[in-house]
């Protein structure tokens, strides 16, 4: 915004008062959090890596010779590849990401996907939000954890998405959860006027009008909530101090605002974090290894921001993407959509290593790997092992577990 | 608490099917005008809204759908060619110092970021100002339908305009012609990479977005339709040095595909006529533009209705938009603020509601807080719409907008009616009310708002005055747009 054209002051004519409801927050601040059923406070941060993460490319299987013949100009030279074994290892731009793994902080989950892979970005995307092959929810696998979970209803911040957009993840039947892209501009202008705050209040709340909409009670709790938060979640989180070097990358700033968070008592069980765009059909190589690097380096910047503040126990970072991509390369130095790809849990939790069978690279699906791993089996094991909640009614089935969580 | 889970929810209540298309026989008033003007345009100011008020719905539906004469407009300003200086840097700065050529390509992307912020702000104020709105508002639904993103991939400022220029062009034309002319046109050639699919290794990016996203809509073709469909748009690239579309013969695949049932050598242009020949197609317009236009999430019933509309025009929009925008169920309470405003309807509609004359400084950074970006969609399937548009963060961007407008330059200036509002609370708020949201607020709101222009509750402050009224009327306008039924169109 050029401030400088816009005469600020809308309501200086009145005297600015300070704002007395951040009772509710101190109160909130000095209760203790409450227990998950193993005791601690544990918070899942979800990363979506947008538009089709290219699995091949990123834990890179260095030892089939398929996978080069496939690949004749973008496949990850064996020499590049920092190895994990004989078979495979991550994409060179992922040092920071090997470092974590070396440390037994990381498990990559081979092979995730799902019966009858569907090609769209979105439907895809939807399938993983909702976790919902076959069907169409309304309500995401985290809107149901978050309706199920008996969390605070007086806290706003049980789920926070660092968006703009509420994904479909979040979105549950009784818990707003707020999207909050960052701390700058999350504050009403009008609220520095306690006169003008509690008129617009008043006439958020009241949503008694003369027609219907469908979306005006919807509307009316969303005003009432982001006045209500974007009060109090700044004041939360403002003792926070970190000296975590964080890339100066939307990822960086996105992360370093979720350590804070976690870092800080909003009781917050469930973050969203976004990242991409990886949908590569053209000139892989460079935005490809551009996003693994942003990405393996601000998630090394929070993990280390996390451990400082002894909160890397508290928090399991999960990676997802919609799909990953075509085994062989397209002409144009790019990949088609996918199936199956590897995806990465992360945190002070976790067991390390590789779990799950690397889908082969010849019994394939019109050229697409076949997962070997459900993508709600890595749900329930979110669920189960870490959120403490059991997953049956939340994702419609019992998926087996998976042993990655201590 | 409870919230909506779906993008798009369909209103509640009854609907009569089978006259739901019939002219609306009832008379228009400001409420019903300033409906029309909302989805027909971007709003209307208060003698916009007079006006339509005073026609009949069929006359009112015919004044939009032909174009009033829009030469008066300013024209658009020049776009930044890249050309020259992207050619000295193969020519007389290759092999040069890296600072040189460093400093050369950031001189580019600076002057093609430039460029496109010049074309956003030609844009909006010609959404304001045209005489001709639907023409605005198509050529808007076209853009975030067969949505293209501006620099990236090299889609230059030239070529977004030029694609902005066929939309507006073909607003109320020939979706099949449409369809043809946006495979052949270079934003899209470039944004979906067509431009480098080749016969050896096709790539399938804009033979899926094609159908599933500009045509036939999800689970209307197979995996195996993409595959055969990418082989038949190979070649389909464009001249870089002219800037238009070339017909690559060389990398086309001339062998025979079978798509949807068919088999033949085809190209590009059979691809589209199969695509306009399934049925699956004009139902796939008919929900896009009762979901755009109407309300969201229609009754399969009223798709069939208007799907065989479309069939009967042979894809042609005027007729079918005259249709709808006359109908029975566009002047229904089903349809009534159903929608929820875009950031640009929003912004562009408060300018309008303020009776302001040119966009004011400061709109489209908070367009972007808003999360709406001219000519940069979030992703290929455009902007996502309905309750998405209301997040915690996007809400206090639009209220902060407000807040900032009413005290832009140019309302300080007395550039809106709201400065000439009388000192007394009650006959002012009503007004400002009915002026921008044509009364559709609880009852309640009215004694809040006098409230707020009085001074209750506060001891000091006084009764509204000639000494307060500059701020407390803005603050009474922000308070009036702050209201959740401001959001909905």
């Amino acid at each position: 915004m050029n401030r400088g054209r816009f005469l600020i002051g809308a309501f200086s004519g009145i005297a600015v008062v300070a704002s007395t409801d951040h009772l509710f927050a101190r109160a909130l601040a000095d209760a203790p959090l409450p227990g998950l059923p193993g005791g601690e406070d544990r918070v899942l941060v979800l990363l979506n890596l947008q538009g089709g993460n290219d699995g091949l490319n990123c834990i890179v299987p260095h030892g089939n010779a398929e996978y080069y013949r496939q690949r004749p100009t973008l496949a990850v030279p064996q020499s590049d590849v920092l190895a994990i074994d004989r078979q495979i290892g991550f994409n060179p731009t992922m040092r920071s990401m090997k470092a974590l793994y070396d440390q037994g902080r990381v498990a990559v989950v081979q092979g995730v996907g799902y019966p009858n892979p569907d090609h769209s970005h979105f439907r895809s995307t939807e399938i993983w939000q909702t976790a919902a092959p076959a069907t169409y929810e309304h309500t995401g696998w985290l809107g149901r954890y978050l309706d199920d979970a008996n969390l605070p209803s007086n806290n706003l911040f049980n789920g926070i998405a660092l968006a703009q957009v509420l994904p479909e993840a979040l979105i549950s039947n009784k818990v707003d959860v707020p999207a909050v892209a960052q701390l700058g501009g999350y504050g009403l202008i009008s609220d520095r006027n306690r006169y003008a705050r509690a008129t617009y209040g008043e006439l958020v709340r009241d949503n008694r009008f003369p027609f219907t909409s469908p979306y005006l009670a919807h509307i009316a709790e969303v005003e009432d909530d982001a006045q209500r938060g974007s009060e109090e979640l700044p004041q939360l989180v403002a003792g926070y101090k970190t000296d975590a070097a964080y890339p100066a990358t939307p990822l960086g700033r996105s992360l370093a605002l979720a350590a804070q968070i976690v870092g800080s008592r909003t009781g917050t069980r469930v973050l969203y974090v976004q990242h991409g765009s990886y949908d590569t059909h053209v000139s892989q190589k460079g935005t490809q290894d551009r996003l693994l690097g942003e990405l393996s380096d601000a998630t090394k910047a929070f993990y280390d921001d996390l451990a400082a503040h002894g909160n890397d126990k508290r928090v399991l970072m999960m990676t997802f993407s919609e799909f990953g991509r075509r085994n062989a390369e397209n002409g144009s130095n790019g990949t088609d959509h996918g199936e199956a790809s590897p995806l990465v849990l992360l945190g002070g939790g976790v067991k390390g290593g590789v779990y799950g069978s690397y889908p082969d690279l010849t019994e394939n699906d019109m050229g697409n790997l076949r997962f070997t791993t459900d993508f709600r089996s890595v749900y329930a094991t979110v669920l189960e092992r870490w959120l403490g909640r059991p997953s049956q009614k939340i994702l419609a089935g019992a998926f087996p577990t998976i042993p990655v969580l201590g | 608490m409870a919230t909506i889970a779906t993008a798009q929810v369909r209103p509640a209540g009854h609907i009569e099917v089978s006259n739901a298309l019939a002219p609306y026989r009832g008379s228009l008033d400001r409420r019903s005008a300033a409906h029309l003007l909302r989805r027909a345009g971007f709003g209307g100011t208060s003698q916009e809204i007079a006006r339509y008020a005073s026609m009949s719905p069929g006359f009112a539906a015919e004044t939009l759908t032909h174009f009033a004469d829009t030469s008066a407009l300013p024209p658009p300003p020049d776009v930044y060619d890249p050309r020259p200086a992207l050619f000295a840097l193969r020519g007389e700065l290759r092999g040069g110092d890296s600072t040189a050529k460093r400093k050369a390509r950031q001189s580019i992307r600076r002057e093609m970021v430039r460029s496109i912020l010049s074309l956003q702000n030609w844009w909006l104020g010609r959404m304001l100002a045209t005489p001709a709105p639907l023409q605005e508002k198509m050529t808007f639904f076209l853009h975030g339908h067969f949505t293209t993103a501006a620099i990236q991939k090299g889609v230059w400022p030239a070529y977004v305009w030029q694609q902005n220029q066929l939309y507006r062009s073909s607003a109320l034309g020939n979706l099949r012609d449409l369809t043809l002319a946006v495979s052949k046109d270079p934003a899209m050639l470039l944004y979906l990479d067509n431009a480098l699919n080749n016969k050896t290794h096709p790539n399938e990016n804009y033979a899926r977005e094609l159908m599933e996203l500009f045509t036939l809509g999800h689970g209307n073709y197979t995996e195996e339709d993409v595959r055969q469909s990418a082989r038949a748009f190979t070649g389909w690239s464009l001249n870089r040095k002219a800037g238009t579309f070339f017909d690559n013969r060389r990398i086309h695949d001339d062998g025979v595909k079978t798509f949807l049932g068919r088999t033949g050598n085809f190209d590009g242009t059979d691809i589209v006529n199969i695509i306009y020949q399934q049925a699956a197609c004009p139902k796939f317009w008919a929900e896009k533009l009762l979901s755009e236009f109407v309300y969201g999430n229609p009754e399969p019933e009223l798709i069939e209705q208007v799907a065989a509309l479309i069939h009967r025009h042979d894809y042609t929009l005027a007729p079918v938009m005259s249709t709808l925008l006359q109908s029975n169920v566009f002047y229904s309470e089903r349809a009534y603020r159903a929608l929820v405003k875009s950031p640009v309807e929003y912004v562009v509609g408060t300018h309008k509601a303020f009776g302001l004359a040119a966009i004011v400084p400061g709109s489209l950074p908070a367009l972007r807080a808003m999360g709406q970006v001219l000519f940069y969609p979030p992703n290929v399937a455009g902007w996502p719409g309905g309750a998405a548009w209301i997040t915690s963060q996007t809400v206090i961007s639009r209220q902060n907008f407000v807040a900032q407008l009413v005290n832009s330059k140019a309302m300080r200036q007395g550039a809106s009616w709201i400065d000439g509002l009388p000192m007394d609370a009650d006959t002012s708020s009503r007004a400002l009310v009915a002026q921008i949201l044509q009364s559709d607020v609880p009852a309640q709101a009215y004694s809040q708002l006098t409230g707020y222009l009085d001074g209750a509750g506060t001891s000091a402050l006084g009764r509204l005055s000639p000494e307060n009224a500059a701020e407390r009327v803005r603050g009474a306008a922000y308070l009036t747009m702050a209201m959740p039924a401001y959001q909905l169109s």
